[in-house]
């Protein structure tokens, strides 16, 4: 190794500790920043941010065929109209309501906010003036953050699959629960859930067809204006953190 | 692999012990068997002596993608030798302790961070009791991992932070006990009948506490009128009747307190991030419940306000003398052990260094006042350790580089070339090896003259990079389109070289990325007469190439990636490369024209790289086109999960191996044996076939090389497969070559 070579070794390790020492620090603390504000903007009582939000949507499918007025209060549906056309008997019309009695909690809302909960936990862990001694420390909190957010963001991108018959045994539907007014048929059911920055409802038809179970759907969304803002503070949030990996 | 074949694997670790991060630790109750899990997904079980508690590694399971978050038992016999694991992406595996072989997996959308095993009453034997990032308490089967039923909640449903499953003294039905993390307790009688198909269980009360963010509960054993629950910054002792504290504990400056557990109806030990034990001794007054002696009926301090001398008394802590850095809070655990008829209360701690360290709970001394005594670990341990204890140390595949005076030079890839029964190996300092694998292997493992030559095997170096080689790839192993002589390897430096393997020159060297190689690999036989000539390369700047190894120049630069890419994946009717990267985006490049054709997220996303899937199952018949999922590319033990349920024998030295071949599976052997010579005999047979005719089925190669890693910055060991059938035949063909007819005919 020549006289130069060592000159460029030195300076790399002195960078290498100014970034343990102050970028690290910094960057945790906009982090910080961004996943307070993204807290914020979640309609539940979370990290400072009080009380229950309450928002209406409308839910409707061409032509016709589904309609639905929803109150969306923190992470339930306390207030739901639903009326949607029965496939294959045109002329049915299938009506019912969701009241404050029996709400219907989107799990995936919950979910999310834990997550994310979880992940401004670990930055409020690590204390302003800790000065960090190893890569290896720094890069385990911020693998701990990249899979809180990670699995934040996928609990609103990604729906959990159900089977219909899960669906139908739960405490949404229900009919021990009165949770829907008045109750469905044996053969219908429906289900809202989040997928990106969009409400989404959907009525199944369940049928017998030969023998075999036959389900026919149809669905109608709506746009959430939070959850695209949340989803956006998470993305940037996680690129973030594998900046601040990549550095290290 | 083939599966009916007796396939010995042995293991060449070389002088370094694998990285172990510990994440969760697990002791026998008979002080046998101790099981530490890693964050790079690794389990370990090490053999402890009951009476010295001296402990070996022994083995090394391989499955689990994630970090390993929970283990327990699996059975409530002494004797019987499994355990559960369970991982942060959801993964649950039984493990067999005995011969290291996994069980049952399964895969659950629901994560747990704790399991609590627990023998109910109508049930047979154990069930599983976990919680996680989801708003139920499941209860699983430990051996066929299913549900068995899960409770819910009414009352402000949320997720469940920590729980306890006990049976009161004076009931006969089982109670959980738990804590939401918004800090509901809530409690659920159950009796026994419970199962899928009845209605949702509800808790049968609950009371909100001010507790967020719960960490641990506990209802104390001997007493069971107070509950510890261990939040990070304090800890606090609950009345169990109406849940108002008793006295809280502030958790020590600097640290944060992870768990803990009652010793006895007045004194506690709770564990910090820092991996220390601190035991207190709790007021008196405050304690109500039969156990406690000073109990006084009426309990007058009993909501007081706290006073200086009823607040809890620290006497004893259970420290590490020398208190080396940890790189993150140490995996820690009490347990209760019995041996011949001796309990004994132990807390266990792994970190992050690997180190395992054993404090006996019952040494430290009764409360004196005004004095905080010290105790030290009694035993302490680490796979290092093990490995540096080790005379002659483990060998690695290439230890006759390595001179004692000079600094050993990590290999960090390796790719076994079958047909010319050469092993290519890259290493730390940019140089290539090529070896020829049965002469290095005999080094190592055989005893002879070969051992005193310098200078055997005769090898082959390549030199071109400038600093690690990271990956290496022989095209002509995937599909035989590619030149015989190419073969290619990526470095630290951002290049990929082509090299020729008989001459050895270096053909060309591609520098197109702007990060560290990680992965070379191969796209399928159908795409276009131009991409069939490439191979495709990862860089750790998220970029993707596609590098035309008859143009000498890159056809298509993949860079707009923000993330680190996990999939690739191909639809080579539409010229498509559709690249997964972790946050879960979906990128389609044309790979002719170099395009980005579209960005993904969500749904879509998933839908479109399972798609590629099943157009790549239908064009080659069901068998999904091998090498070109990612996933194992931050850590290749990934492969195991789904291909082979890999055991690793941590083989400790030469003996244990040969002792296997020799007795253990002699029966085996002999069956292969008769397999071996019926399938010659078979070939013997056939229309003018001599006796070294190929037989009908192809041969099994005698051995096969993988290279391992455990952890992305470790040097990598070698597992050498020999597959006992290919190697019989293989000896009895040679030696019946050497035979005259007549000869044959007397044996056979």
């Amino acid at each position: 190794m020549n006289d130069n070579e060592k000159e460029e070794a030195a300076n790399l390790k002195e960078e290498f500790e100014w970034v343990l020492r102050e970028e690290v620090h910094a960057i945790l603390h906009q982090l910080h920043t961004v996943l307070v504000e993204c807290a914020h903007r979640f309609p539940v009582p979370l990290y400072g941010n009080e009380g229950q939000k309450q928002d209406k949507f409308i839910l409707t499918s061409q032509p016709e065929q589904l309609k639905c007025i929803v109150t969306l209060t923190g992470d339930s549906i306390t207030h739901a109209d639903i009326s949607f056309k029965v496939l294959r008997q045109m002329h049915t019309i299938c009506r019912t309501s969701i009241n404050q009695d029996g709400p219907w909690k989107l799990q995936q809302i919950q979910d999310a906010a834990n997550h994310l909960q979880q992940a401004i936990g670990y930055i409020d862990n690590v204390d302003k003036h800790y000065v960090f001694r190893s890569s290896e420390e720094v890069l385990h909190i911020i693998q701990c953050l990249i899979g809180s957010l990670q699995r934040a963001r996928t609990a609103l991108v990604l729906p959990k699959k159900k089977a219909i018959d899960e669906l139908m045994k739960s405490r949404n539907m229900d009919s021990l629960q009165k949770a829907l007014s008045p109750n469905l048929p044996e053969d219908l059911a429906i289900s809202f859930y989040l997928q990106s920055h969009k409400l989404i409802f959907v009525a199944y038809h369940i049928s017998s067809v030969h023998g075999t179970m036959r389900i026919d759907s149809c669905q109608a969304d709506c746009a959430v204006p939070w959850l695209s803002d949340v989803l956006f503070m998470m993305t940037a949030a996680l690129h973030m953190c594998q900046q601040l990996k990549d550095k290290v | 692999m083939p599966g009916t074949n007796l396939i010995v694997p042995v293991v060449l670790w070389g002088k370094h012990a694998p990285t172990h991060c510990v994440s969760s630790v697990y002791l026998s109750r008979d002080q046998k068997t101790l099981v530490t899990g890693c964050y790079d997904g690794q389990i370990c079980i090490w053999q402890v002596d009951p009476e010295t508690l001296k402990m070996t590694p022994r083995c090394l399971l391989v499955g689990h993608t994630a970090p390993v978050t929970c283990l327990s038992r699996a059975s409530i016999l002494q004797d019987n030798n499994f355990i559960v694991s369970s991982s942060e992406a959801g993964e649950m595996c039984t493990w067999d302790l005995v011969d290291g072989k996994c069980r049952e997996s399964a895969k659950l959308t629901q994560v747990h961070t704790n399991i609590q095993a627990y023998h109910m009453c109508n049930s047979e034997d154990l069930r599983l009791f976990c919680n996680g990032y989801y708003a139920e308490i499941l209860i699983m089967d430990p051996f066929s991992l299913e549900i068995l039923f899960s409770l819910s909640s009414k009352m402000n449903p949320d997720w469940i932070s920590a729980l306890h499953v006990l049976r009161p003294s004076s009931r006969k039905d089982d109670v959980v006990l738990a804590i939401s993390i918004t800090g509901t307790v809530k409690v659920w009688s159950l009796l026994g009948h419970e199962n899928k198909q009845s209605e949702p269980i509800y808790e049968n009360e609950s009371k909100q506490i001010r507790c967020l963010n719960a960490l641990s509960l506990n209802c104390c054993a001997y007493n069971q009128r107070t509950v510890l629950i261990v939040c990070a910054k304090y800890c606090q002792i609950y009345d169990a009747g109406d849940f108002s504290v008793l006295c809280s504990i502030e958790a020590p400056s600097g640290e944060r307190w992870m768990s803990g557990d009652f010793l006895a109806p007045d004194r506690v030990l709770v564990w910090s991030t820092e991996g220390k034990g601190y035991l207190y001794k709790l007021p008196a007054n405050k304690l109500r419940g039969r156990a406690v002696c000073s109990s006084v009926p009426d309990h007058k301090g009993f909501h007081g306000p706290t006073v200086d001398h009823d607040s809890p008394v620290l006497y004893g802590i259970l420290a590490h003398p020398d208190n080396k850095l940890l790189s993150c809070p140490p995996a820690m655990r009490f347990v209760l052990t019995s041996v011949g008829g001796k309990q004994r209360r132990l807390l266990l701690r792994g970190d992050s260094a690997g180190v395992v360290l054993l404090w006996n709970v019952d040494d430290a001394a009764p409360a004196v006042v005004g004095k905080i005594a010290s105790h030290a670990p009694i035993v302490m341990t680490s796979l290092e350790m093990a490995w540096a204890e080790m005379n002659p140390s483990p060998v690695g595949i290439l230890d006759q580089f390595s001179h004692p005076e000079e600094p050993e030079i990590k290999l960090t890839a390796s790719i076994y070339l079958l047909e010319a029964n050469r092993l290519v190996v890259g290493r730390e300092d940019g140089s290539i090896v090529i070896v020829n694998a049965t002469h290095t292997v005999q080094l190592q493992l055989l005893h002879g003259n070969h051992q005193q030559l310098d200078d055997w095997p005769p090898h082959q170096l390549l030199l071109g990079h400038n600093g690690r080689v990271n990956c290496l790839l022989y095209p002509h192993h995937v599909h035989h389109r590619y030149d015989k002589s190419h073969l290619v390897s990526g470095g630290i430096d951002f290049a990929v070289c082509l090299w020729d393997l008989f001459s050895g020159a270096l053909l060309h060297r591609f520098c197109v990325h702007a990060g560290e190689i990680t992965q070379l690999i191969v796209p399928p036989h159908n795409c276009s007469p131009r991409i069939q000539k490439c191979i495709c390369s990862v860089a750790s700047d998220h970029s993707v190439t596609l590098l035309s190894l008859s143009e000498r120049k890159c056809v298509t630069l993949a860079s707009r990636h923000l993330f680190p890419v996990v999939t690739i994946k191909w639809r080579p009717a539409d010229d498509f490369m559709v690249v997964g990267c972790s946050d879960g985006t979906v990128y389609v490049w044309q790979m002719e024209t170099g395009h980005l054709d579209r960005v993904l997220q969500g749904m879509i996303a998933e839908e479109v790289l399972s798609a590629c899937d099943e157009t790549a199952a239908d064009e080659l018949g069901g068998a999904i086109a091998a090498g070109t999922d990612l996933q194992g590319l931050a850590n290749p033990a990934v492969h195991f999960f789904s291909v082979v349920r890999c055991l690793s024998q941590l083989v400790s030295n030469r003996a244990p191996v040969a002792r296997g071949l020799r007795h253990r599976n002699l029966t085996a052997m002999r069956a292969a044996t008769q397999r071996g010579l019926a399938a010659l005999h078979a070939g013997e047979r056939g229309p003018r076939a001599g006796p070294l005719a190929e037989p009908a089925r192809p041969r099994p190669p005698p051995l096969t090389i993988q290279g391992f890693r455990s952890n992305p910055a470790d040097p990598e060991g070698h597992i050498l497969f020999f597959d006992i059938e290919g190697l019989i035949v293989e000896l009895l063909s040679e030696e019946y070559s050497a035979m005259s007819p007549a000869s044959l005919e007397l044996i056979l």
